[in-house]
């Protein structure tokens, strides 16, 4: 549940595993998913609160592709509008966590010494916390809801992002290049934004793209537990968890939620893998 | 046999002296962050809702007089640096306060929990690793398709959140087969499915970075030999090539305890199990303070005190890594 | 404990609760007694596995007093009197009592033969500790204390006669005696810290409290002693069971297949949608009965708008289709609880069943008459530019039928033009808003007691600010001299036919006040395993008592 992971061994797994099909795919899905989430009613005319009781637990079928929920709200219709949420809580959680995690990486990487050293045990004291841990934490002191909910998913990875950035930012500083770029004269900060940065943010596409899947399971995972989003608000993860006491009566209202969850995941990870191996490939 | 050397058989007093010399060095470092995360905590506790003394006192509200008392029991009234020192001098000594929501002693409580969740978290390393060895050993360097299906489920097991296994798992295997209880903590039976749900996932990871390292492997020269020599194709795998490949499986325990910990929470909550986890979870939603603080503490600690375990047992494995060290 | 987690009165708690939010025609599916006549002779032995939805914080149900812990109590506990399924009180550990012609002494004979499972002879001290003991502070009791504000002391008299004096008449003190929450505890055992007596509370009942594991289960033993049971029982001597393992289980579809696989013999709170699949299975049977006092409900505060105008809050009554949430969420397994008392309670008249029934044009014209005559863009009602919202803050503990339920009336609110205001919560935040404080237009909740004085706990002015407590039990704010007078007149005659008479002008004043709106009785629903027998449902407060339970396994 941890972004770093996948990334540590992406590299190689993509040369394998690197049909184009599956990114296209899956590039495919993501495309459709952004979609949904900027224009749900292209994919689903339907309101997804309004609510008909008459319509209460109707099975998957032709008038409600997914079926129906205990209120009679269309299933379909909840997964294409929850896109928005499920998927601005994961681009807005890695988005936090990188902002939070490239500056500490950067400076930590290129100023090394006791500020690296210092960055370094910061690093090291989030991380003592495996992040659902320090998710729950976070919304132990400042509530549920939709806005702690995305801080403590990014808080949850940023150390890791950092960890990793630093990584980047000692390998490209250790590599040739700046010595080359020094050696020609130029002054220290257009080397910082003209080599290094565009080098260590390399791998950094990679990481979102991935992150942003994972963010979205454990977002989810908080919302499943009542911790996050609430309902009736069209979120997969409180789909799930509203769905769950009916799993043996309509598998339906946590099934397609959950798959969504799923696909999602697997799509980020299958095109950040390709866009890894892309990426590396220019090295 | 060619190839790297075997480990475990040539360590002298130097390299045991150098690997002692990490560890004591792995544990003062270790110690530090759990200074830290302790001080975290203290301030984290500081700000959650809610009037301690109130908390405290519990039930129906107060006279003046009975605040008045708890504060100065509880050192509330204390400058902050004061109720620090407390807080740390009392949880040297293992007091982790007293519960809000069950007025029992955290410590007590966390001990009657945390056995379960041990169980859990250990039952699905286990599963890992069964699943790891059986799919992965199996299935790599057989040909484009076998290779391609087992990575690519691979891939898939990785990308499953495992609360939604949870719940599939449950549905058909408890509720509709009935193979496997429902609910409990109890006996072996009660832990398969947990332990599948947090288990699988992490195959997935933990799969895909051995089968790399496998792949290496399996085109080794002392490989090659080995097959020369007539060794069978289980032989050389089991034999030769495995041990070799489980490096950088081994290498992740450290984060996949971290993860399965986390795991805990959800699936302790969905299988109906006691646990740590789980009692966090309830901490959490009815704000007891001193539990959320007093479990995640504990998680914290031990997941610390893993990682370090992990980072010296991959030094004893891999005897190339003391070299280098330091 | 757990002041957090709601302050226990089997009132917010009320949020909290219940997952089965329960309801429904009692009793539909079995009588009680045929059942148990049809299985065959008892058998002495064995195990029976009862699980449940929530685990108490305290197993002394004096202290708070919240519905899982009297459920558990029952097992163990015994109460002075006993009450039968018609609502007439008898002996029980007194065996006979005289009350003052003022209605301000009771004097209890005692039985001689009872001790406590710690060996403690029951005796006039012994109920003269537990009175003490439930209106101690220190106990913290939200439930029994207030059941007994008027209790002044009890006097010993000898050792077999105890005389309880109260400082006004009372006439439901006998009902609420023969409830759990009152139940009898012994005296060494009330001696220790509350903590430790909420542990392992010590009772004469029919089981002892051997241990509780937390979060898991708390098992019971038999009292092989055991001589004294109630009149209402089906035998006497020694429970059936050798043991009861109660666990908890939280997830209600969880319960439910650990029932079906045999894994447990009873659960309990079976949620809505199980209910079809339990009579279609052959190893399993329904028993089922409604809980008297103020149903399922949603206080109206009437002090501030828009609900201190009841056309105001009759529109909202009128407007809000609870109906279809029983054809949905609730599977037409519940019926509609439209007046304040549930239809179990004594005194409670069926006359204002239909004062809450759905009626949008009636509703339509209320508001229009009140005022609300504007529309904003949303089509929400305005007046004077302001919109029409009712802010109904929701605990997250809330079961998903009752949040659902919840949810549809804000539909159908909005098609009125009154915007319902769902803010989810969690414990801290309903404290903050609900409990002693006035931030909310509807406050969910419920009361489960046994009598019909219940009224002036939710309706009586006394209760809308009383010192010393953490939870107004007065949601409404309701401050009428005449309701006060009559729910008082009621508390001073022991005549059926007078209060009978007072109670029915009680409910009548509630009732077209609209002070609330009702949704479902609250209701016990077992579901039971074959291999386990007698099984019954008490009649004080509906609640599972397992003394002439018995397993064939």
């Amino acid at each position: 549940m941890t972004a770093i992971a996948p990334t540590l061994d992406a590299r190689h797994a993509a040369r394998r595993t690197g049909a184009p099909w599956g990114a296209v795919l899956a590039g495919g899905f993501l495309a459709a998913l952004l979609l949904a989430s900027l224009f749900p009613w292209i994919f689903a005319p339907t309101d997804p609160l309004s609510i008909l009781p008459e319509d209460a637990f109707q099975a998957p079928g032709l008038t409600h592709w997914f079926g129906t929920d205990q209120s009679g709200r269309d299933i379909f219709a909840r997964v294409v509008h929850g896109s928005r949420q499920s998927l601005s809580i994961g681009l807005l959680a890695v988005g936090l966590a990188v902002a939070v995690a490239a500056p500490l990486g950067v400076v930590s990487g290129l100023a090394g010494g006791w500020v690296d050293r210092g960055i370094g045990w910061v690093i090291e004291i989030l991380l003592a916390f495996p992040g659902i841990i320090l998710a729950l934490l976070f919304v132990a002191i400042f509530g549920g809801g939709i806005g702690p909910l995305i801080v403590a998913t990014g808080l949850g990875v940023a150390p890791g992002y950092a960890r990793m950035i630093r990584g980047q930012v000692l390998a490209v500083r250790n590599s040739g290049y700046i010595e080359a770029a020094r050696a020609l004269g130029h002054r220290p900060w257009r080397i910082v934004r003209r080599q290094l940065l565009p080098n260590a943010a390399r791998p950094l596409v990679v990481v979102i793209t991935l992150g942003v899947g994972q963010a979205i399971v454990w977002a989810s995972a908080l919302s499943f537990l009542g911790l996050g989003a609430k309902p009736p608000a069209p979120e997969w993860g409180t789909m799930m968890a509203a769905g769950r006491d009916f799993i043996a009566n309509a598998w339906w209202l946590t099934f397609f939620p959950g798959l969504f969850i799923l696909l999602t995941t697997l799509s980020t990870t299958v095109l950040g893998r390709y866009l890894q191996q892309r990426l590396e490939g220019h090295r | 046999m060619s190839g790297p050397p075997a480990p475990g058989r040539r360590e002298t007093h130097a390299e045991w002296l150098a690997l002692l010399r990490l560890g004591g060095i792995r544990l003062a470092g270790g110690a530090f962050v759990l200074w830290a995360v302790a001080t975290l905590t203290f301030i984290a506790m500081r700000q959650m809702p809610g009037d301690p003394a109130l908390a405290i006192l519990g039930g129906i509200s107060p006279t003046p007089q009975a605040i008045a008392e708890v504060t100065r029991e509880y050192g509330l009234d204390q400058p902050l640096f004061v109720q620090y020192g407390r807080y740390l001098s009392d949880l040297l000594q293992g007091h982790l306060g007293i519960s809000y929501a069950q007025r029992l002693p955290v410590s007590q409580i966390i001990a009657e929990q945390s056995g379960a969740t041990l169980q859990l978290v250990a039952a699905s390393l286990f599963t890992t690793w069964v699943l790891v060895l059986l799919w992965t050993l199996t299935t790599t360097g057989r040909g484009r398709w076998i290779a391609g299906i087992g990575a690519t489920v691979e891939t898939i097991a990785a990308a499953v959140p495992p609360f939604w296994l949870a719940i599939v798992l449950l549905a058909t295997f408890a509720f509709g087969l009935r193979l496997f209880p429902a609910a409990g903590s109890d006996g072996v039976r009660t832990l398969v499915l947990p332990a599948l749900a947090l288990g699988l996932p992490l195959a997935g990871f933990v799969g895909q970075v051995t089968r790399e390292a496998l792949v290496v492997t399996l085109e080794q020269p002392f490989i090659l030999s080995a097959r020369m020599r007539g060794a069978s194709d289980w032989s050389v795998r089991w034999r030769h090539a495995l041990r070799h490949s489980l490096l950088p499986g081994v290498s992740l325990s450290g984060w996949a305890i971290g993860a399965l910990i986390g795991g805990t929470v959800v699936i302790e909550v969905i299988f109906s199990r006691k646990g740590l986890g789980r009692q966090l979870y309830q901490a959490v939603q009815s704000q007891d303070a001193p539990l959320v603080i007093g479990i995640t503490l504990v998680i914290a600690t031990s997941y610390v005190i893993a990682n370090i375990l992990v980072d010296l047992l991959y030094h004893i494995i891999d005897p190339r890594l003391r070299k280098d060290d330091q | 404990m757990t002041r957090r987690s709601g302050p226990a009165a089997g009132a917010l708690a009320a949020t909290s609760l219940l997952l089965a939010l329960s309801g429904c025609g009692a009793g539909s599916d079995s009588a009680s007694g045929g059942r148990t006549a049809a299985s065959g002779t008892p058998v002495s032995g064995g195990t029976l596995v009862y699980a449940t939805d929530r685990e108490p914080t305290c197993l002394d149900p004096h202290s708070q007093g919240d519905m899982p812990q009297v459920y558990i109590a029952q097992q163990f506990l015994d109460s002075l009197v006993s009450m039968d399924e018609k609502g007439n009180i008898g002996p029980w550990l007194a065996q006979r009592w005289e009350v003052s012609r003022d209605g301000l002494t009771y004097t209890f004979h005692l039985r001689r033969d009872v001790r406590f499972t710690d060996g403690v002879r029951f005796d006039a001290a012994a109920v003269k500790a537990n009175l003490d003991h439930m209106v101690d502070p220190k106990t913290q009791s939200s439930t029994a204390g207030s059941y007994l504000a008027q209790y002044l002391r009890t006097d010993v008299i000898d050792s077999h006669t105890a005389k309880v004096h109260l400082a006004t008449p009372y006439a439901a003190f006998l009902e609420v005696l023969a409830q759990g929450f009152l139940g009898m505890e012994s005296p060494r055992a009330l001696a220790r810290s509350r903590d430790e007596n909420c542990q392992s509370p010590v009772g004469s009942g029919p089981f002892r409290v051997v241990r509780w594991d937390r979060q898991s289960q708390v098992v019971l033993e038999r009292n092989p002693d055991y001589a004294w049971a109630p009149p209402t029982a089906r035998h006497t001597g020694p429970a059936y069971l050798d043991r009861v393992v109660w666990k908890f289980i939280p997830d209600p579809s969880v319960r439910f297949a650990s029932l079906q696989a045999g894994d447990v013999d009873v659960i309990d709170a079976l949620p809505p949608e199980s209910h079809g699949p339990a009579r279609q299975n052959p190893d399993i049977t329904l028993l089922m009965k409604d809980r008297p006092g103020n149903p399922t409900k949603g206080d109206f505060n009437v002090t501030r708008a828009p609900f201190d105008d009841v056309r105001v809050r009759e529109a909202f009554v009128r407007a809000a289709n609870v109906a279809g949430a029983l054809k949905s969420v609730l599977f037409g397994e519940y019926t509609r609880a439209g007046g304040p008392l549930s239809h179990v309670t004594p005194f409670y008249n069926a006359q204002f069943e239909h004062a809450q029934d759905y009626d949008p044009q009636r509703a339509a014209r209320l508001l229009d008459e009140a005022g609300w005559t504007g529309r904003d863009s949303e089509g929400y009602r305005t007046r004077n530019a302001r919109r029409l919202t009712v802010k109904v803050p929701m605990s997250d503990q809330l079961s998903n039928a009752e949040r659902t339920l919840w949810e549809q009336v804000q539909a159908s609110e909005k098609k009125v033009g009154i915007a319902v205001d769902l803010d989810p919560m969690g414990a801290s935040g309903i404290l903050e808003c609900c409990s002693t404080a006035w931030d909310y237009d509807i406050r969910i909740g419920y009361w489960n007691t046994n009598t019909p004085d219940v009224l002036r706990f939710v309706f009586g002015s006394e209760f809308i600010d009383r010192p010393g407590t953490s939870y107004h039990t007065n949601g409404t704010g309701f401050r009428d001299a005449r309701f006060d007078r009559v729910i008082h007149q009621a508390l001073e005659t022991q005549d059926p036919e007078a209060r009978r008479a007072l109670y029915l002008d009680a409910q009548r004043i509630v009732s077209q006040e609209y002070l609330q709106l009702t949704t479902i009785p609250q209701s016990t629903r077992l579901a039971i395993y074959k291999t386990t027998h007698g099984v019954r449902i008490e009649p004080s407060l509906s609640i599972t008592y397992l003394y002439d339970a018995w397993v064939r396994k």
